[in-house]
């Protein structure tokens, strides 16, 4: 193949795959009162409207505190599981991983409408906890994941030796093998963020009054709004996922994990 | 090992009991529903109820057509880009990889969103067409399915693409330049060489683009609408709309089923083709 | 560390919600013009009472199967519905009657919207016209037969037949094929023989107001509430009268069985039918006045559905007739409309 044909077809599937973004970003930045590109005009006026719909100052306090500590938690659970299932031989352990990653496997919608029926409706579980344990569930797969991955490349002598030389297993747990496996700890943290940050189906249904995720918030608004503010307000969010990700990779390089 | 086996149980059943109690007992019984009469017995009258709709079949039919076709058309892009990213020099290979994983990490919302900017009435496509005399009114591109497709190709092309470039790299650099040297047209090397040798990624990515389809939610409801119903949306207005759960647990179940025979299949095709 | 965060976290979520149920009024309404509701009804009342309104948004259906699954410990305590949909959920035992007596302007409501279900489960709150919506620079509208016709072939859109819209279309397009509202076999077919000319089936009006600017549609049958939004786009929209009449409807405020939180949800009820907020809701031109004190000026009126002339004009489908027909038509629908 030549030169000028690679680059063609790649130019070609890049345009396909990000192109979309770049007219978004130019539709918000409309000076007109209706969503056209090319834009009527160039104005931040449609961004700095984002920043005054008062629903969203809430749901993104929501989406926020779901992603952070959604994935806090499936790391606290996940990270013994991943340990345990790499360094011991344990009983049904293929069981248990299946078990584990079953919420990757389940479509998103099916996952929230049988947690409101089955969890929230029968317990009179408030719609915050519900929202935080599917969180927490749909993380989880990827945290065992990768830091599994993350212990495959950590020799278990290491540990052992830390043992014979005196530490109890608790010790030889948090001063070998937590330092060694910080990297990729944070890496599913930052892949466990954007999943929930982004997470749709499953919240669709995990929606109570005054209580629903930014992106359930946005798909709401979308709909009673047909000014350039929804394009600004798409720009915004795939900045933030973007810019999240992108200084985690120059941060840790957290490609290598994932 | 010296480690013993109570300890390590210890350390991963809270993960496990943790997603067998809110996410899978959940899940297990409304996937039961649609195996229950109203009395309680077990029964399968909920399925054949649900077929004997020819609404319902028409969108069953129309989400596996739209799967299929979206793994297949990513799969021919995927390869040809895939193809091209192994081939280029290391550093832009990186930053053109980058560029790939980029749309992954975006909200499915703003992507989909961007859709209507350009396939609407007024949007650019259609100005194009107008403007070029192709058409003396804007054509409809919305609440189709041709829209629809559009807009999952984009979604789950980067999977493919990710598969395809991590198998490929394993193939050994000389090969493709040695085949051609020896005088195989594109053609025999792609199906005596790549293929064979990129089976696996194509079978991680087919899984991957084909369930992403399937499940989707918010790429059929917002560019097909009530007109282009999928699984997704379809359960979607069972719940919400009809307040009919046999249908919704009936339609979970067909899902469930669906992305675990796609699994299946295509291991099987990688494993038999060799 | 991670421990006492995520513990921390959870406890504060399990607070935050309870908290909430204190001097909270949990409410139900359409998605539409809540900006203006907020100024006209939900911000004064909140300084009235000392409370706070916690909204919820949707369309009728979404709304009431929420109602519906949490029956046994109601989340909403008072909602506004339309009467079919109303009736409906009295006939399943979710609301509780109300007390006339508890409702100051009760009096000065136009006498069908006192008690339009029986029982006093529902008073109404507001009436609507619903007409033809269309863009006068490209088509014109003289009758709901329009809507087939080849005149807007491609750019039209009907509301879906699970909605508050549809069946009060059907009744129009029956009526224009000369049908007496007794059977919509013949019209759910004729709508079928068009499905490929129509763009899409809208659930709620604000979706509609969103296709309509986008230009992909260009006419399609709403109710007046919807008319502000139409009305202040850059694009010429008319509000068609056509041969047939307006078919209208009512909107009623309803109460959940058992929701524990009756004397708050009175008081708003109350506050929202009095001349004051009637007035002020009238002439944000969002809802038209169910009170008869209401009196808005000419051009106000204008854009409503005001007045007990054009109320009385309205062509009505009976609510117990939607219900006990529902189902077949929503059948009917899916074989042939939705193919």
């Amino acid at each position: 193949m030549s030169r000028l044909m690679i680059w063609l077809i790649l130019g070609v599937t890049l345009t396909f795959l990000i192109g979309p973004f770049l007219i978004v970003i130019f539709a918000g930045m409309s000076a007109g009162e209706a969503l056209a590109f090319p834009p009527q005009g160039l104005s931040l006026k449609w961004y700095a409207k984002v920043f005054t719909v008062e629903s969203f100052r809430a749901s993104f306090a929501l989406s926020m505190f779901l992603a952070i500590f959604g994935t806090l938690a499936a790391l606290l659970i996940g990270i013994p599981a991943a340990y345990a299932l790499n360094r011991y031989d344990i009983p049904g352990a293929e069981t248990i991983r299946t078990i584990v990653a079953a919420p990757i496997i389940v479509p998103g919608i099916i996952v929230g409408l049988a947690l409101l029926r089955y969890f929230v409706v029968p317990l009179n579980v408030a719609i915050t906890v519900a929202l935080f344990v599917t969180h927490t569930a749909l993380v989880l797969p990827y945290a065992v994941r990768v830091v599994s991955s993350s212990l495959n490349n950590l020799r278990a002598d290491m540990e052992e030796a830390a043992v014979i030389l005196g530490c109890t297993r608790l010790q030889a747990f948090t001063k070998v093998v937590l330092p060694n496996i910080r990297g990729g700890i944070l890496a599913a943290f930052i892949l466990g963020f954007v999943t929930s940050f982004n997470e749709v189906p499953a919240s669709l249904f995990l929606s109570g009054p005054g209580v629903r995720t930014l992106p359930i918030d946005m798909l709401s608004y979308m709909e009673i709004t047909f000014d350039p503010s929804v394009a600004a307000l798409s720009a915004l969010l795939a900045f933030m996922s973007v810019a999240i990700v992108f200084i985690a990779e120059r941060l840790l390089g957290f490609s290598r994990y994932v | 090992m010296f480690l013993s086996r109570s300890e390590g149980l210890a350390l991963a059943l809270p993960a496990a009991l943790f997603t067998f109690l809110v996410f899978l007992v959940p899940v297990g019984i409304l996937l039961s529903v649609a195996f229950q009469t109203d009395t309680g017995a077990w029964s399968l009258q909920g399925y054949v109820d649900f077929f004997a709709q020819p609404l319902n079949q028409k969108v069953f039919f129309r989400t596996l057509k739209l799967g299929i076709l979206v793994a297949g058309t990513a799969a021919v892009i995927g390869y040809l880009a895939a193809f091209c990213i192994v081939n280029l020099p290391a550093t832009s290979r990186g930053r053109i990889f980058g560029l790939v994983v980029l749309p992954l990490m975006i909200s499915p919302v703003a992507r989909t969103y961007a859709w209507i900017v350009i396939l609407g009435r007024t949007g650019i496509v259609n100005d194009v067409i107008v403007g070029l005399g192709l058409s003396s009114t804007p054509i409809r591109l919305l609440f189709t399915e041709t829209a629809v497709f559009i807009g999952l190709l984009q979604l789950f092309l980067p999977l493919m693409i990710i598969s395809l470039v991590s198998a490929m790299e394993n193939i050994p650099r000389d090969v493709v330049p040695a085949a051609r040297v020896l005088g195989a047209s594109w053609f025999q090397v792609f199906f005596r060489i790549i293929l064979p040798l990129t089976k696996e990624g194509l079978v991680i990515g087919g899984t991957l683009v084909f369930t992403g389809a399937l499940t989707a939610y918010i790429t059929p409801a917002i560019l097909g609408g009530s007109k282009v119903l999928m699984l997704e949306t379809l359960l979607y207005q069972k719940v919400n709309v009809s307040n009919d759960f046999v249908s919704a647990s009936v339609i979970a179940m067909i899902l469930i089923v669906m992305c675990f025979s796609a699994n299946l299949a295509l291991k099987r095709i990688a494993s038999v083709k060799r | 560390m991670t421990r006492p965060l995520s513990i921390l976290a959870l406890g504060a979520a399990l607070t935050a919600s309870s908290v909430a149920a204190e001097g909270t009024l949990t409410i139900s309404v359409y998605s539409f013009a809540q900006d203006a509701y907020k100024k006209a009804l939900y911000d004064p009342f909140e300084e009235m009472c000392g409370c706070e309104l916690v909204i919820e948004t949707g369309n009728s259906i979404e709304r009431m199967a929420k109602i519906e699954a949490n029956a046994a410990d109601p989340v909403i305590d008072m909602a506004v519905i339309s009467s079919h949909d109303a009736l409906s959920l009295a006939n399943k035992g979710l609301l509780q009657p109300l007390d006339p007596a508890k409702l100051s302007s009760f009096d000065k409501l136009y006498p069908a919207a006192q008690d339009p279900l029986g029982g006093n489960m529902a008073v109404g709150y507001t009436f609507y016209a619903s007409s033809i919506v269309y863009r006068e620079d490209l088509v014109s509208i003289e009758s709901w037969a329009d809507l087939l016709g080849d005149g807007l072939a491609g750019n039209v859109s009907l509301p879906n037949i699970t909605g508050t819209q549809g069946p009060l279309t059907l009744m129009m397009l029956d009526k224009a094929a000369g049908g007496d509202a007794s059977d919509f076999t013949g019209t759910i077919s004729a709508i079928g023989e068009h499905a490929d000319d129509i763009v899409t089936f809208y659930s709620r009006s604000s979706e509609l107001a969103q296709l309509m600017n986008q230009e992909e549609v260009i006419a399609a049958p709403v109710g007046r509430f919807a008319w502000s939004r139409f009305k202040s786009s850059p694009l010429p929209f008319a509000w068609a009268d056509p041969a047939e009449g307006q078919a209208g409807g009512m909107n009623v405020m309803i109460m959940t069985a058992n929701n524990g939180n009756e004397e708050l949800a009175y008081k708003l009820m109350d506050y929202w039918l009095s001349t004051e907020v009637q007035t002020r809701v009238a002439e944000a031109l969002i809802d038209s006045p169910a009170n008869m004190e209401v009196v808005v000026s000419d051009e106000v009126a204008e854009n409503l559905t005001y007045g007990a002339e054009l109320i009385n004009s309205l062509n009505i489908l009976d609510p117990a007739t939607i219900i006990a027909n529902r189902d077949a038509w929503v059948d009917q629908w899916n074989t042939e409309v939705i193919r």
